[in-house]
């Protein structure tokens, strides 16, 4: 078995499409139409193209739990996942001056320097650095 | 303040008090990466850090979760794999990331790549 797929739970498909690849830099990797609008929608890192893939899936409009456990997680400041970056000061630079909002900026914690943006489809996204 | 940035908080507060052990540790994982194409061995390790060579054996598995030979073999298989995509000589590349034999890094590149140096190389070409 192989891990590929990573599934990010979001509440609009294209929102969030703009926001991994214009504001995160991810890449399209697969757009499949499926039924009622919906689509088999993944990203992978732009250096790391054959890595794992981000999916991003539409459940919390369609499975109720899921938008609470999804609510829940972003009211308790909780990341729904994490990725790793070379450098977590630079991206909170990049990315603030892309008006991306950070609720924990970027902190130390151990062996690692992290930080927490809120990706606009429901989810708080944690950035680290291995130190 | 989040719960989850007071749960942060409290675990830290257990975790990580010791803050210049948390430096020396950082400071041998930095130390690794940038000689991880020397002879690495622990004493050595130990003796730039100024601990004892099984104390720091126990606060690096402690502290990043892996020994750190365990984390110098990822960091040459990482290295090779950059290399490999940049074009350089299967041979070349296992000398430049530390390993001293062929047939230690292919054996390790395999397990862990799950394909030959030489079968990876050639997917990256034909990729590009």
């Amino acid at each position: 078995m192989k891990v590929t797929i990573v599934s990010i739970p979001v509440r609009d498909q294209e929102k969030e499409f703009q926001f991994y690849t214009e504001k995160l830099g991810f890449i399209k990797k697969k757009d499949i139409p499926l039924e009622g609008g919906n689509r088999w929608l993944t990203l992978v890192s732009a250096d790391w193209q054959d890595g794992p893939e981000i999916l991003l899936e539409p459940a919390p409009n369609h499975f109720e739990p899921c938008k609470v456990y999804q609510d829940a997680l972003m009211e308790a400041g909780f990341p729904y996942t994490q990725f790793d970056v070379d450098d977590v000061d630079a991206e909170y630079d990049r990315l603030t001056k892309l008006d991306v909002e950070f609720s924990v900026k970027p902190t130390k914690m151990g062996t690692v320097k992290f930080a927490v943006f809120n990706d606009t489809c429901g989810n708080n996204i944690q950035i680290v650095e291995m130190l | 303040m989040t719960f989850y940035e007071s749960e942060i908080e409290r675990i830290r507060g257990i975790c990580y008090s010791n803050e210049s052990q948390l430096d020396t540790i950082i400071a041998t994982k930095k130390f690794i990466d940038t000689n991880f194409d020397k002879d690495l061995k622990l004493d050595l390790l130990s003796l730039n850090q100024f601990k004892s060579k099984f104390h720091l054996l126990r606060l690096f598995k402690r502290y990043y979760g892996q020994t750190p030979r365990q984390y110098l073999m990822d960091k040459r298989i990482e290295k090779s794999k950059e290399y490999l995509k940049e074009g350089m000589p299967v041979t070349e590349t296992c000398f430049a990331v530390g390993f001293e034999s062929l047939g230690s890094f292919s054996k390790l590149f395999k397990t862990k790549i799950g394909k030959s140096p030489s079968q990876f190389q050639k997917e990256q070409f034909s990729r590009s």
